[in-house]
């Protein structure tokens, strides 16, 4: 019988998490620069996450998770990032899974659940296209039934590590509502591995391999893949994020920042320059209270309560914060702001360019910040139009 | 709508909002802003019996001397809810302020009498201890108790005309003293200022006011313990009214918008209004859960953890109430640069409060120095 995680205080649970995950955790893969990075470079880590039963913090215990409340999985999420733990392909375990565990069949869980847990299945997520980011809704790659399979034409793009996965699930066009855009949208499993389906990386800001374009060119894939039912897909890909929602505005990537803005600041005696203080002063207080106002969403999940759409302040703020301390970096690194390798501080090497590039990211996706603006309009403030 | 979120089992904290609520229907804040303007005055003394009717005034003060002993987690919602309905009364001086000068100060006869005064709204006790920087400089008190007199100006005094009493901050020969000064005083003398919210402050002057028997309220080491507290708790109450003011501005302003048709629909509709509504919003749901976070902190571990929360929460509800509302006018268009538009008032209001006890770029600095220091 599997430990029932939520029934500790959150401090044993905290200590517990926290004391496993620090001794197991390879020291070599702490603190990454790559935000993603591949299946290969952290596989020992998932396989080990795995072999103690702790890959998959929120399914249900049946189904091999840890079964954690709201509440237990920000604990989760707190010491993984404060003990700078890598981020795994987790398409699978956030996103696919949950999905899965909601909508699919008793034949589809029981196939795709423990191949992900195994690592066997690592996932991607393909909703954006070239002509459709912002409004996904547009999305055109289609799928046309042909007797027991869906025969797959069109291309998904900025597909974060496809290069290294071997399944996507997709929002793919079965039919199409003049009216009701969101309607014929169908979410469907497909092996990248099929004849017919081509990936290839971009080469991102950082000049790294980490999103990629996938290309679908009649990609037969078993009827038995549709999540859900054909054309009522809308709905089922957006509710998939619950309370998760509320780690796009975890303050893990600020505060890592501004730690190494301190770490530069004190190596290049910024903090005697007033003006430097001013400017530091104000971002350690956004900090400080976007932490606050993080405490104030995770109360509404510790008292068992649901997030509103309200929750996407911290999304908000959180990447625009992010953004504005890697701006500082550069500005006191003074001319050395061009180079593109690490600088120094006291001889500890500090990733101010590294940041300043990866901080331009977050506000683009996960919905970008002016399309979290124009929802926060309408749900929140009630405004026409 | 923004508003502070705290348990509230009992059910006080929504008692306490639908105080104020039903008090501002009464009264309304705006209109008694702008009465009190045209009068000239420093406070109306009418709306502050009905305040200490209701029992605003000795929140946090020790029930034997009428107050209602409760926490700052009730001064910081009921501070909240007064600057949402704009009651602009001096409550964060005379009532916070004072009390809290003085509930901390050794218990006597002189320190009890003020206190049941601000309890019961019969004694308008107002502190003197700022320079002209609104720095803490003590005035000049010669000679030895019981025939000490006081030399010297503050400033930024509240309710300097209507005070009946002044609690004085002065430096004598063996250091800092707290002591109680009848308005009337021989050798003391008011000089007001306007305010931008229609009060005004007073500069208060002592050339050789005497100090009675028995009005020294706390003397050493201990005088700059009790202003220290006096004046977080204060930053405190300042950064929940500040809060208010944010909130209510908002809520205005998005009515406004919704209402204010150009182009054939209303003006809430466009995009680049929107988006800075939803900035203001954020704004006002941070400040909010900055008061909350420094309450918390406050009632638990308190000391230095207390102390930073406060500093953060003041410089963060003062950004938020001056800025907000600096661009509800503007999205009110001519209409919000008129004086008959109550949105200027909130305002005036946040810039006001904003001033009070410290603006946000210093409370930072003060926050980063206490963090640093450790
Ligand atoms: C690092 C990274 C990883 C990603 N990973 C994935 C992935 O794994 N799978 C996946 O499907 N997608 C992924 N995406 C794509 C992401 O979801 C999209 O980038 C996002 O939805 C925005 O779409 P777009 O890039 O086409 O920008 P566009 O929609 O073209 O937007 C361009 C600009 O216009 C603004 N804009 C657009 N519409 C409006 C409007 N109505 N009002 C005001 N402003 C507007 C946007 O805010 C943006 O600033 C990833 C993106 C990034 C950067």
């Amino acid at each position: 019988m599997q430990t029932d995680w939520n029934a500790l205080p959150d401090e044993d649970f905290r200590h517990v998490f926290r004391t496993w995950v620090d001794e197991n955790c390879p020291r070599h893969l702490r603190f990454m620069r790559k935000q993603r990075p591949v299946f290969d470079e952290v596989a020992e880590w998932y396989h080990a996450l795995a072999a103690k039963g702790w890959l998959s913090p929120v399914w249900p215990r049946e189904h091999g998770g840890m079964g954690l409340s709201a509440a237990k999985h920000i604990i989760y999420v707190e010491e993984w990032a404060r003990l700078g733990c890598p981020r795994i392909p987790d398409h699978g375990i956030g996103l696919v899974g949950p999905l899965l565990i909601r909508y699919g069949t008793q034949e589809q869980k029981d196939h795709y659940l423990p191949k992900i847990l195994s690592g066997e299945h690592v996932w991607c997520q393909g909703y954006s296209e070239p002509n459709s980011g912002s409004d996904l809704a547009s999305l055109k790659t289609a799928a046309v039934r042909d007797g027991d399979h869906f025969v797959v034409n069109g291309q998904k793009i900025w597909t974060t590590l496809a290069h290294c996965a071997n399944w996507i699930f997709a929002l793919v066009r079965t039919s199409r509502d003049e009216k009701v855009r969101q309607k014929g949208i169908t979410v469907l499993l497909i092996d990248l591995t099929s004849p017919g389906v081509t990936v290839r990386p971009i080469p991102n800001l950082r000049e790294e391999a980490d999103f990629c374009e996938v290309f679908f060119d009649n990609v037969r894939v078993p009827a038995a893949n549709v999540v859900g039912v054909v054309d009522e897909g809308w709905n089922l890909a957006k509710a998939v994020l619950g309370h998760e929602r509320i780690f796009l505005g975890a303050p893990s990537r600020p505060e890592y920042a501004l730690s190494r803005l301190i770490m530069l600041a004190e190596a290049r005696g910024a903090f005697d320059d007033p003006a430097f203080r001013s400017r530091y002063a104000r971002l350690r207080l956004d900090l400080y209270d976007l932490c606050s106002a993080f405490d104030r969403f995770a109360k509404v999940l510790r008292t068992g309560g649901e997030l509103g759409g309200d929750v996407s302040v911290l999304k908000l703020f959180c990447t625009e914060l992010y953004q504005r301390i890697t701006e500082e970096m550069l500005e006191i690194a003074g001319e050395e702001a061009r180079f593109a390798d690490d600088l120094d501080a006291n001889g500890s090497e500090v990733d101010a360019m590294n940041l300043y590039l990866d901080a331009r990211a977050p506000a683009i996706f996960g919905g970008s910040n002016e399309i979290q603006r124009n929802i926060l309009a309408k749900a929140v403030l009630g405004l026409p139009g | 709508m923004p508003k502070t979120m705290f348990d509230d089992e009992d059910g006080t904290l929504a008692m306490l909002r639908d105080s104020v609520g039903g008090f501002a229907e009464a009264h309304p804040g705006a209109k008694a802003l702008r009465a009190r303007r045209k009068a000239g005055g420093d406070l109306d003394r009418g709306l502050w019996s009905a305040m200490a009717e209701a029992g605003w005034l000795g929140l946090m003060l020790p029930a034997n001397l009428g107050g209602a002993d409760l926490s700052i987690r009730e001064q910081a919602v009921l501070s909240e809810a007064l600057g949402r309905a704009l009651l602009t009364e001096p409550v964060a001086q005379l009532a916070i302020f004072s009390g809290a000068l003085l509930r901390d100060a050794p218990a006597g006869e002189e320190r009890d009498r003020l206190l049941r005064g601000i309890a019961d709204g019969s004694l308008l006790v107002t502190a003197a201890w700022q320079g002209a920087g609104g720095k803490a400089a003590p005035v000049k008190a010669s000679g030895a108790h019981p025939a000490l007199t006081l030399t010297g100006t503050c400033h930024f005094v509240a309710a300097p005309v209507s005070a009946t009493d002044v609690l004085v901050l002065a430096e004598g020969d063996r250091g800092r003293l707290l002591v109680s000064v009848p308005a009337g005083a021989g050798g003391l003398s008011v000089t007001t200022r306007p305010t931008l919210d229609g009060a005004v402050l007073g500069a208060v002057a002592f050339a050789g006011t005497p100090v009675e028997s028995g009005r020294v309220i706390a003397a050493g080491a201990e005088v700059d313990g009790l202003l220290a507290s006096a004046i977080e708790v204060t930053r405190l109450a300042l950064a929940a009214e500040l809060a208010g003011v944010a909130s209510r501005a908002l809520e205005i302003t998005v009515d406004y918008t919704k209402q204010r048709v150009q182009f054939g629909k209303p003006i809430a509709s466009f995009q680049a209004i929107q988006h800075r509504l939803v900035d203001m919003w954020g704004d006002a749901e941070f400040a909010c859960c900055a008061v909350v976070n420094a309450v918390e902190r406050t009632l638990g571990a308190g000391g230095r953890d207390g102390r930073l929360a406060t500093l953060a929460a003041k410089a963060r509800a003062g950004d938020a109430a001056v800025g907000i509302t600096r661009r509800a006018i503007h999205l009110h268009g001519a209409m919000g640069f008129t004086d008959e538009c109550d949105i200027g008032l909130y305002m005036k209001r946040a810039v006001n409060l904003n001033a009070t006890l410290g603006q946000p770029e210093e409370l930072r600095l003060a926050f980063v120095d206490l963090e640093r220091s450790a």
